[in-house]
């Protein structure tokens, strides 16, 4: 659906894009994954028509971005970082002007605006002014607007930022809802997101990928992750038990008031059964289980700190 | 033309959403009436003098010209409110990536903008026909003059709006644009009477009568008078398309800037 090839972006002396190369299947959430100032705007921003790039080639539906903008322009719904709202229309207006600009004939438009009325949840306030609304329903009405004419792809630049936690996950609610008819690009620097949402993450640091990877499989990748047990009595017991499974790397414990142990291990589903199995095998009283941290988180900040030997 | 149908429609919506056009077209009616009431006043003690012989008379169509060519010069106040907003407000919301990222093209953006602005100053000049209907009722004007004055006026403001967009496609903030569009239609009104003074030439090139020429003013002036020269009109439209395709080399040069 996507194709990117060897894009390079400079503002001046500055390398903005440095050769990258990806592509997302049909139907495909990505996530775009990268601090702030990596790259991850451009590139959509590229992608979207918005703006050339220095070289490169990228394709969206087998159109060319920048032989043959329009084409693309009609396939793409994007959001940019700050909503493109004006604030003196009423919702409805907004949307019907986008409707116009977007070519939606007449008869269509009512249905259109209607359906991403409902979908966005913009019931409410269809007939209030732009600019006399929170920061959700701004976003939401940004979202409205890239969905109204029911793009293939949907490039959305940093959605949830400045969204209360509930505005959060309704956002990604809304996201995942468009899996599988809708091939989408999203960009944070949020891990959890990426996690919550994606099927795949490409991660982008100073203008590179340093990374592309299916979420799923960012376990097979040696990665580890920490868990913690915490157990009623007999940690040492336990302890020799889980030093025993395959794949544990290694096995510490903690004692304040409650018995704890942290454990070290690959990051795979299978290890996790197992350790369960063996401490509750021990009769230890296994009172909770959880991952410490999240395997994606480690691994970012590993890929992020070494390029810049930082350390973190 | 999709596209700049659309621009054009939400364009005037939002002149009429805020307060600007209202005060704008409000002000301008009332500066225009207050000169219309003097005109009157004046046209009446001339032809009272000119009952005990004591000055020459003067026509109705001599002030009318009088009247055509204060109104030219007001709507250089005018129009920079009316064209500040146009893209520098654009740029502030960040909402031409919303334009440049729907399937149209460049110049629909740019006429777009153009003929909302534009637009708004015909309804404007539309307004203040009610003076001729004044005068048609209580005197006898040459009803042809003043309509090749209006047809003068509407040239004028295509050249006005389009220099107006371009000045605001070339900044974000909405008051540099007004008072630099204001400043660049008043140096092309004086370039004028600065012309005049001119007598230096460079080779075949007369400097004096080339900046009279660049002036809008001479060009208007031929309009009032009721003469409609083919090279007035040409003037006028080429200097609005000139501005147009600058307008739009500056809106495409955002994107890769």
């Amino acid at each position: 659906m996507i194709e990117v090839k060897e894009l390079t972006k400079k503002y001046g002396e500055r390398l903005a894009v440095d050769h990258i190369s990806f592509s997302v299947k049909r139907g495909e959430i990505l996530g775009f994954l990268g601090q702030n100032g990596a790259g991850k705007s451009t590139t959509m921003k590229i992608l979207t028509g918005f703006m050339p790039a220095s070289s490169g080639t990228a394709s969206v539906a087998g159109f060319d971005v920048f032989d043959n903008p329009y084409e693309v322009k009609k396939r793409i719904g994007y959001l940019p970082e700050t909503p493109p709202i004006y604030l003196e229309l009423l919702v409805s207006e907004y949307l019907d002007f986008v409707a116009n600009l977007r070519g939606i004939p007449k008869a269509q438009k009512k249905q259109k605006m209607d359906a991403v009325i409902e979908r966005c949840q913009l019931g409410d306030v269809r007939n209030r002014l732009i600019g006399n609304l929170s920061k959700g329903y701004k976003q939401r009405v940004g979202l409205a607007q890239a969905l109204i004419h029911d793009p293939e792809v949907l490039i959305l630049d940093e959605p949830t930022v400045g969204l209360d936690p509930k505005q959060v996950s309704e956002a990604r609610g809304l996201i995942k809802s468009l899996r599988s008819e809708r091939t989408v690009i999203y960009s944070t620097h949020i891990l959890s997101e990426v996690a919550a949402t994606c099927d795949r993450i490409i991660i982008i640091d100073r203008g590179k990928i340093v990374a592309q990877e299916s979420i799923n499989s960012l376990g097979a990748t040696g990665l580890t992750t920490k868990t913690e047990l915490v157990v009623q009595r007999g940690s040492e017991s336990v302890v020799q038990a889980i030093r025993g499974v395959k794949g544990v790397q290694n096995v510490q414990c903690l004692s304040n008031g409650k018995e704890r142990i942290i454990v070290e291990s690959d990051a795979s589903e299978e290890i996790m059964a197992e350790i369960a199995k063996v401490t509750v095998a021990t009769n230890a009283g296994l009172i909770r289980m959880s991952p410490v941290q999240l395997a994606l988180e480690d691994y970012y900040l590993n890929l992020i700190s070494g390029k810049r030997g930082i350390s973190i | 033309m999709r596209g700049a149908t659309a621009i054009i429609k939400k364009e005037i919506r939002s002149y009429f959403c805020s307060p600007i056009a209202y005060v704008v077209l409000g002000v301008f009616l009332f500066v225009m009436g207050v000169i219309f009431a003097k005109f009157v006043d004046l046209y009446h003690r001339f032809n009272t003098a000119q009952q005990f012989g004591q000055a020459q008379g003067i026509t109705l169509d001599k002030l009318a010209t009088y009247l055509y060519q204060n109104m030219a010069f007001i709507l250089c106040f005018v129009t920079p409110f009316l064209t500040m907003r146009l893209f520098s407000e654009e740029k502030r919301q960040n909402t031409l990536e919303l334009l440049f990222t729907a399937p149209i093209r460049e110049i629909e953006i740019v006429l777009g903008k153009f003929f909302s602005a534009y637009t708004l100053m015909l309804i404007m000049l539309a307004l203040s026909s009610f003076y001729v209907f004044f005068m048609v009722l209580w005197g006898n004007p040459e009803i042809k003059i003043i309509a090749a004055t209006y047809l003068g006026l509407a040239l004028a403001l295509a050249c006005y709006v389009s220099l107006g967009s371009l000045i605001s496609a070339m900044t974000s903030s909405q008051a540099i644009a007004a008072v630099w569009t204001f400043i660049a239609l008043l140096f092309l009104w004086l370039l004028q009477s600065l012309g005049q003074g001119i007598t230096a030439s460079w080779g075949p090139i007369q400097w004096g009568p080339t900046l009279v020429y660049i002036s809008p003013l001479g060009h208007f002036n031929s309009f009032t008078e009721g003469l409609i020269h083919v090279k007035d009109v040409v003037y006028f439209l080429s200097f609005t398309f000139f501005t147009l395709f600058l307008t739009h080399r500056v809106v495409e040069s955002n994107r890769w800037r």
